[in-house]
């Protein structure tokens, strides 16, 4: 059973696991047996350019310590053998464009996106 | 005829939206058509089956916790088990544990169980089918 | 198995910007040759007051596209089902339970 994981919500990162949750709960799955592809959609797209880790917040005299580490993130789905694709035309309409993404993530655009959806079993669009 | 067993997964927290009330609605209907019926609670979710959720009178209302009757989803957790039951079907319940532990929520009623993002996937991979309502 | 799709639409068009694309995509798989249904839930329903300017949901509707909406979701809100647009059903919400027995994609916005 193959399944198209949809990350949409971007940027809740620093605080609810110190990760992207999906992205996370996806490497779990992953390593539990799931076969699963990965859509960054919406503003999640901008996790597809990112090159650093998240800046740690600091609250008074609190300092985090393990911020969020997207492209880490993205590199654990990739060498899992997870393929990861962004919109085009979402990419663009945030200014985004293909020479910024991370390295092994593919942009297609809404032609192949439907083929996408045809060629899964589940979509699961969180 | 076959049982066919559903998987759901669910992300919001109990009060603050109506996706909510829809999930809710939609595993009742589930039970209706006969399904057996798996859960996974994740995020904010995890706090759906928290056994100390406890009802409140509401003075703006002028009435007492038990003329308020407030609605608690842990109480409907526990009707959709008990209607369960009743219907012969099953209804697992597993909470995503580190979204249990950040929160405080262990206390759990009984029935629901903790779990961990594998559980989902077994759930999903022995279903028929699985929705999953993201949190937005 | 050739697979319908069945979306439960929870946003709604006058602030959700996401929807646009959202029916777009519906529009082009049922294009390609896919039934494609929609329930609209929660402020979803919105739409499907007679009088909306909708035109996502005129298009998905002359592309055979079916669209429900939730009952509960129109009682609360007050929206008769003569108030409806005449091509949007009232529907229960065990039709979200029908498509999964079924074997559709189901799908939640």
């Amino acid at each position: 059973m193959k399944i198209l994981q949809i990350v949409e919500q971007a940027f809740r990162t620093l605080v609810e696991e110190q990760d992207d949750t999906i992205l996370w709960l996806t490497q779990s799955m992953a390593g539990a047996g799931a076969d699963a592809e990965v859509l960054l959609s919406g503003n999640a797209v901008y996790y597809a350019t990112m090159k650093q880790r998240q800046p740690a917040v600091r609250i008074s005299d609190w300092i985090q310590q393990e911020p969020a580490d997207i492209p880490q993130d993205i590199n654990r789905l990739l060498n899992q053998g997870i393929p990861i694709y962004v919109l085009n035309d979402e990419l663009a309409e945030r200014g985004l464009d293909e020479s910024m993404l991370h390295d092994g993530i593919k942009a297609i655009d809404k032609q192949q996106l439907v083929s996408l959806y045809n060629r899964m079993d589940q979509i699961w669009q969180w | 005829m076959e049982t066919k067993k559903l998987t759901f997964a669910f992300m919001d927290p109990p009060f603050e939206n109506e996706r909510t009330i829809t999930f809710f609605r939609i595993l009742d209907a589930a039970l209706d058509q006969g399904a057996d019926i798996q859960v996974f609670a994740y995020e904010g979710a995890a706090a759906l089956a928290f056994s100390l959720q406890k009802a409140h009178g509401n003075s703006v209302h002028h009435r007492d916790e038990v003329q308020e009757a407030h609605p608690l989803t842990k109480d409907w957790i526990a009707a959709l088990q008990n209607k369960a039951k009743q219907l012969g079907v099953n209804l697992e319940w597993v909470n995503c544990g580190l979204c249990v532990d950040e929160r405080g929520v262990n206390a759990s009623i009984p029935g629901c169980k903790r779990g961990s993002p594998a559980d989902l996937w077994r759930y999903a991979s022995e279903s028929f089918n699985t929705l999953v309502i993201g949190t937005r | 198995m050739m697979q319908d799709y069945f979306f439960i639409q929870s946003q709604e068009q006058f602030t959700d910007v996401r929807t646009r694309s959202q029916y777009d995509l519906a529009l082009s798989l049922a294009k390609s040759g896919k039934a494609v249904s929609i329930l609209l839930v929660q402020n979803a329903v919105l739409s499907a007051r007679k009088k909306v300017d909708s035109p996502n949901v005129d298009a998905l509707l002359s592309h055979a596209v079916k669209i429900y909406a939730d009952s509960l979701s129109l009682q609360q809100r007050e929206i008769s089902p003569q108030q409806l647009n005449t091509s949007i059903k009232p529907a229960q919400l065990d039709i979200v339970i029908s498509a999964m027995l079924n074997g559709d994609k189901v799908i939640w916005w």
